[in-house]
C-alpha cells in the first residue's frame, strides 16, 4: 500500500516539475549563443554533412525541421506558425507565398554563386517568380518509373506502361493528383497545368478506365520498399526514394527513366521569409549551397544529377538515376488557382470510384 | 454524502480542456461556415457550401466502407481481447503481462507498419514458410486489400482493447462467477450473462477506444490497402493536405464528431442510471457504462 | 462481510440468469469460494484458455518487433538478407546526436503529458463518478471529442489558438497538446474502473472517520490503481507514437522521436531506427525485469 501511494506521489511530483521546467525553459536561455537560422526544409533534403560545413565555416548553429508536403507547410506558417529563415517550397508555393506578401526580397549582389545557376532552370522559374526576386532555384527535377528488369524484360520507356495488363496488380503510381494526372495528360499530349474541361475528363478516363485496373495501388510512401522488395515490378514515383532503398550492388537491375511524353516537372526554391531576422545568415546559406562542391555533395547524397548547378555536374562522383537533359520534354506544374477544383473532382472519382 | 467535492476534482481538467480545447474547436466550428480561401484556411464570409457538399455519393460511399471497416475490425479487436484482459486480471503477475502487451507499442507506429509489410509481403516471411513447408508453390496475395487493413488495424488498436477490460475485469467479483455456476449455468452462461455484464463499464470504453481512432484510420489503409481501400480519415487529410479545402475538412469532421457526440451524451445521461435498474434489465441496455451489479452494495 | 458479500452475489446472479433451471444452492462444502487464484479445476481449465489467448496475442504483438530485431543486424538497408553486422548499432550510437535529441524530446513529453493527463484526468474521473454537479455532463463529454475529432483538425485548431495567444512554439506547447489529447484516454479508463466500484467501501470509511483526502489516498487510489496505470501506460504510448498534432504544434528545435522518423521514411526507413526500436524495446524490458517482484507486489495488492 505504501508503495502505491509512494508512487503516486513521484508521479504527481514528475508532472509539476516537467510541467514547471518545460514552462521555465521556453521562457529562460536566451541571447549570448552563437547565431541561429531556422530552416523549413522538405524531410532530408539537404544532407546533414552540408549543414555541419556551414555551421562550421560561419560559426552558427542550424535548426532543420522538416515538412512534407507544401500543403502543411503553408498551412503552419500561415497559422502564424513560427519564425524560419529560409523555407523550400516547391514553384507553385513560391508564386502563392509571393502574392501573400510572406517573402523578403532576394539581394543577388549578395549572391557570389548565383551565376553557377543553370540558365535553362533559371528561364523556366520565371514562370512563378519572375527575374528571381524572391526566390533561388534550390533543385529542379521529376517523378518517373522504376522498372525491375530481373522481371519486366521488355517495355517501351513511355507512359503507356502502366496500360499493360500483363503486369496487371504489379505496378503502383504515386497518390498524388498533380502527378498522375500531369502524367496521364502529358501522355495525351496535353499541357500538365492544363484547365480545359474536356482535357481533365479524358485524363481522368485513362487513369480509371485504363491505368487503375492494372496497378496494385497509389502510394506515396512505402513505393520504394515495396519496389525493393520486389513487391512491385513497376512503380512511378521518386529516383532518390528507389536509390534510398535499393541495394547498391543491385542498382543495375533497375532502369529508372523519365517517359518520353515528359511528364510534370518540379522546382523547388529557397526563400526567406519577410519576418526573417538573420536575412543574412540565410543569404550565405543560400549562397552557400550553390558553391559547386557543396551542391555536388548534396545532390551525391540523394543520387540526383545536378540540375540546378552547372560547375557542380564536373564534381559529382556517384551514379544518378536521369539526367538534367532528360527533363527537357517535362512542363512546370504551376498553381491552377480556383480550377484545381477540376483536378480534385477527377482525382476524387479516381480514388474513390470503381 | 458530506460536501461535494466533485467540482473540486473535476474542476482541473474542465479547465484544462475549455481552455486548449474547446477554446481552438471554436475555430474549427467556425471555418466550416466560412468561404474556403484557395491557398487554404478561410476567407471571412459565411457560407454552407462545406455543408452542402457533405451529400455528395462518393463521400458517402467511403463513409460507409469507413463504418464496415471500422465494424468489423473493433469486433475483432473486442473478441481477442477480452480473453486477454481476463487472463491478464487473474495472473499472479499483472504488471509484467500488462507491460508485455504495451511495450511493443513503444515502438513508432510506422516502423510496425513497415514491419508487417515485410511480414506479409509477395516475397515476405510469412509466403517464404509457406513454401518452406511446401503449402505453396507461389505467393498469396496477403497485403494490399481489405483483409491486410482489418488485420493491421486489429494489431494497432488492440492493447487499447485490452487495458480497459483488463481494469475493470480485475474489479470483478469473481465470487458471481462461482454463484453462477453453483446456480447451474453453464461455463459459457455464467461468462456472458454475469461477466459481461458486469464489465460494461470496460467494454464501452474498450469499444470506444477502438472504433472511434480505427473510424478515423489514416495511415494503415495508406500503406497496407490497395487502390480501393481510402477511408473516411484520408478523405480529410486530403482536403488539408492536398486540396486544401479547410471547410470540407472541418464540416467532415463535425459531422463525425456531432454523430459520435450524440452517442457521448446517452452516455453521459444513461450512466446515472443506478445499479438497481440494471439488475432488473440486465443483459441488454443502451450504450451505457451502468455500475452493474455491485456485490455487496445491494444492502 | 462475506456472508453478506455473497447473498448479495446470488440475488443478483440470480437475477441475470433468468431462464436457467437454479440447482439446490451448495454453499457449504464446495470448498471456499474463489478467495484466491487457485480455484477448482475446472476454473484453472478456463484460465488455461484466456491464458492461450493471451500468450498467442504476445507474439502476434511481437511478430513485427522480431522482423525489426532481424533487420537491425542486417549490414544492408533494403529488405534482402545479405550479412550480420553491428553497423547500425554502431550508427545509432556514434553518429546519430539529432536521433537522440528527438527521442530524449519523445520521453520528456511522454512522460511529463502522461503524468499531468493521469493526473488531471484521474481527478475527474473520480469527481464524475462520485458527484453530481451542475457541469459534470460538460465534464462528460467534453472528454469524449477531443477523441473523436481527427488529429489534423485538432493540430491546426492548436496551432492557430496558441499562435492567436502568442505563445511560443516549443516544448510546453507539444506537451500542452499531448497532455490534451491523453486526458480523455486516461478519464474514461479510470472511469471505467470506478464504475463497477463499491460505493460502500467509502461510506464506510468515512463513517469510521476517515477524512476526504485521507478516502482519496487510502481507498479509492489504490482501487483505481490499475485503471490509472492502464491511463498512464495508454498515454505514454499515444504520446510516443503521434506524429500529426506534434507536426502542427512543435517549434524549431522541439523535434520529437515521430516527426524525426517522418522526416527519415522518405528516403527509406533506416534500420538504424530499427537499431532504436530495438534498444527501446530491450530496454524497457530489461528496466522492468529487476521491477519484476515490486511489480509482484504491486499485482498482489
Amino acid at each position: 500500500m505504501k508503495r502505491l501511494l509512494r508512487a503516486a506521489a513521484v508521479l504527481a511530483a514528475l508532472s509539476l516539475f516537467l510541467g514547471l521546467s518545460l514552462g521555465l525553459g521556453s521562457c529562460s536561455k536566451k541571447g549570448d549563443e552563437p547565431k541561429k537560422l531556422y530552416i523549413f526544409n522538405w524531410t532530408y533534403y539537404t544532407p546533414d554533412s552540408v549543414i555541419a560545413k556551414f555551421e562550421k565555416e560561419y560559426n552558427c548553429k542550424v535548426v532543420y525541421d522538416s515538412f512534407d508536403s507544401n500543403e502543411t507547410m503553408f498551412a503552419k506558417l500561415k497559422a502564424g506558425g513560427s519564425n524560419y529563415d529560409i523555407v523550400f517550397p516547391s514553384a507553385d508555393y513560391v508564386s502563392i507565398m509571393i502574392n501573400q506578401k510572406m517573402l523578403a526580397p532576394i539581394d543577388r549582389t549578395k549572391l557570389a554563386n548565383f551565376r553557377n545557376i543553370d540558365p535553362l532552370v533559371l528561364a523556366r522559374s520565371k514562370d512563378y517568380d519572375p527575374d528571381n526576386k524572391f526566390s533561388v532555384p534550390y533543385y529542379m527535377g521529376a517523378a518517373g518509373v522504376a522498372v525491375n528488369k530481373t522481371k519486366v524484360k521488355k517495355y517501351e520507356r513511355s507512359w503507356s506502361i502502366f496500360s499493360r495488363k500483363d503486369l496487371k496488380e504489379k505496378m503502383t503510381m504515386l497518390d498524388d493528383m498533380r502527378e498522375v494526372m500531369g502524367d496521364a495528360l502529358a501522355f495525351q499530349g496535353k499541357s500538365v497545368n492544363s484547365v480545359s474541361d474536356a482535357d481533365v475528363k479524358a485524363a481522368e478516363e485513362l487513369v480509371n478506365k485504363t491505368w487503375k485496373p492494372n496497378l496494385l495501388k497509389f502510394d506515396a510512401e512505402a513505393f520504394a520498399k515495396g519496389f525493393a522488395a520486389g513487391e512491385f515490378w513497376v512503380a512511378q514515383g521518386y529516383a532518390e526514394s528507389i536509390f534510398a532503398e535499393y541495394d547498391a550492388a543491385k542498382r543495375a537491375d533497375v532502369d529508372f527513366f523519365i517517359p518520353k511524353e515528359g511528364g510534370p516537372l518540379y522546382i523547388d526554391s529557397m526563400v526567406i521569409l519577410k519576418n526573417s531576422k538573420s536575412q543574412d545568415l540565410a543569404l550565405k546559406f543560400i549562397d552557400f549551397i550553390h558553391r559547386p562542391e557543396i551542391y555536388a555533395e548534396f545532390c551525391d547524397a540523394f543520387g540526383f544529377p545536378a540540375t540546378a548547378n552547372v560547375p557542380a555536374r564536373a564534381l559529382k562522383k556517384g551514379d544518378m538515376w536521369y539526367k538534367a537533359e532528360d527533363l527537357a520534354k517535362c512542363e512546370l506544374k504551376l498553381d491552377l488557382g480556383a480550377d484545381l477544383e477540376k483536378y480534385n473532382a477527377a482525382w476524387q472519382e479516381i480514388k474513390v470510384g470503381k | 454524502m458530506t460536501r461535494n467535492y466533485g467540482k473540486i476534482y473535476a474542476g482541473p481538467q474542465a479547465l484544462w480542456l475549455t481552455v486548449f480545447f474547446a477554446a481552438p474547436l471554436a475555430i474549427i466550428v467556425a471555418y466550416s461556415f466560412m468561404k474556403r480561401d484557395l491557398y487554404g484556411g478561410v476567407l471571412p464570409q459565411a457560407s454552407l457550401e462545406a455543408y452542402r457538399s457533405l451529400a455528395n455519393p462518393t463521400l458517402l460511399s467511403v463513409a460507409w466502407r469507413t463504418l464496415w471497416v471500422s465494424f468489423i475490425a473493433t469486433v475483432f479487436t473486442i473478441l481477442i481481447a477480452l480473453p486477454c484482459g481476463y487472463s491478464i486480471a487473474r495472473s499472479g503477475n499483472q504488471a509484467m503481462r500488462l507491460f508485455l502487451v504495451i511495450v511493443p507499442f513503444w515502438t513508432n507506429f510506422l516502423i510496425r507498419i513497415y514491419a508487417w509489410i515485410a511480414i506479409l509481403g509477395n516475397e515476405g516471411f510469412l509466403n517464404d514458410l509457406l513454401k518452406i513447408l511446401g503449402l505453396r508453390t507461389n505467393s498469396v496475395q496477403f497485403l494490399y486489400n481489405q483483409g491486410a487493413v482489418i488485420l493491421v488495424l486489429v494489431y494497432m488498436y488492440l492493447p487499447y482493447a485490452i487495458l480497459p477490460l483488463f481494469s475493470t475485469i480485475d474489479k470483478f467479483d469473481f465470487t458471481l462467477l462461482e454463484a453462477a455456476r453453483d446456480l447451474g449455468a453453464t461455463r459459457m452462461q455464467a461468462l456472458m450473462k454475469v461477466l459481461i455484464p458486469n464489465i460494461r463499464g470496460g467494454l464501452v470504453t474498450a469499444v470506444l477506444f477502438t472504433f472511434i481512432p480505427i473510424f478515423g484510420a489514416y495511415a494503415v489503409p495508406l500503406l497496407v490497402g490497395g487502390k480501393d481501400a481510402y477511408m473516411l480519415g484520408n478523405v480529410i487529410a486530403d482536403q488539408v493536405t492536398k486540396t486544401r479545402n479547410w471547410p470540407l475538412a472541418s464540416s467532415i469532421s463535425m459531422g463525425v464528431t456531432v454523430l459520435t457526440g450524440l452517442a457521448a451524451v446517452i452516455f453521459a445521461a444513461t450512466s446515472r442510471r443506478t445499479a438497481q435498474h440494471v439488475v432488473e434489465d440486465s443483459g441488454i441496455g443502451p450504450l451505457s457504462a451502468t455500475a452493474g451489479i455491485p456485490s455487496g452494495g445491494q444492502a | 462481510m462475506k456472508k453478506l458479500r455473497l447473498h448479495g452475489a446470488y440475488r443478483a446472479v440470480r437475477a441475470t440468469l433468468k431462464g436457467i433451471r437454479p440447482l439446490p444452492p451448495r454453499i457449504s462444502g464446495s470448498g471456499p469460494p474463489a478467495t484466491g487464484r487457485k480455484g477448482h479445476a475446472k476454473r484453472r481449465r478456463g484460465i488455461a484458455v484466456s491464458d492461450f489467448v493471451y500468450w498467442a496475442v504476445i507474439a502476434f504483438l511481437f511478430a513485427p518487433l522480431v522482423v525489426l530485431f532481424a533487420y537491425s543486424f542486417n549490414s544492408s538497408k533494403s529488405g534482402s538478407w545479405t550479412g550480420f553486422s553491428f553497423m547500425w548499432y554502431e550508427r545509432l550510437f556514434l553518429g546519430s546526436g539529432l536521433l537522440w535529441n528527438a527521442f530524449g524530446n519523445s520521453a520528456i513529453i511522454a512522460l511529463g503529458s502522461a503524468s499531468a493527463a493521469t493526473l488531471l484526468g484521474s481527478l475527474a474521473a473520480v469527481g464524475t463518478s462520485r458527484y453530481s454537479f451542475w457541469y459534470r455532463p460538460y465534464v462528460k463529454s467534453m472528454s469524449f471529442i477531443p477523441m473523436i475529432l481527427p488529429e489534423i483538425i485538432v493540430g491546426v485548431s492548436l496551432l492557430v489558438f496558441f499562435a492567436g495567444v502568442g505563445l511560443k512554439l516549443g516544448l510546453l506547447t507539444v506537451w500542452i497538446a499531448h497532455t490534451t489529447f491523453n486526458i480523455p484516454f486516461v478519464y474514461l479508463l479510470v472511469s471505467a474502473r470506478l464504475e463497477e466500484f463499491d460505493p460502500s467501501i467509502i461510506e464506510a470509511a468515512r463513517d469510521l472517520g476517515a477524512t476526504e483526502v485521507q478516502t482519496l489516498l487510502r481507498i479509492i487510489l489504490p482501487i483505481t490503481m490499475p485503471g490509472i496505470a492502464s491511463g498512464f501506460l495508454t498515454a505514454v504510448t499515444l504520446s510516443l507514437e503521434d506524429f500529426v498534432i506534434t507536426f502542427f504544434v512543435a517549434g524549431p528545435g522541439s523535434t520529437t522521436l515521430p516527426l524525426f522518423i517522418y522526416s527519415a521514411i522518405r528516403f527509406g526507413v533506416s534500420p538504424v531506427i530499427n537499431a532504436l526500436s530495438a534498444v527501446m524495446v530491450a530496454g524497457t524490458v530489461l528496466l522492468i525485469y529487476p521491477a519484476r517482484n515490486f511489480l509482484k507486489a504491486y499485482a498482489a495488492h
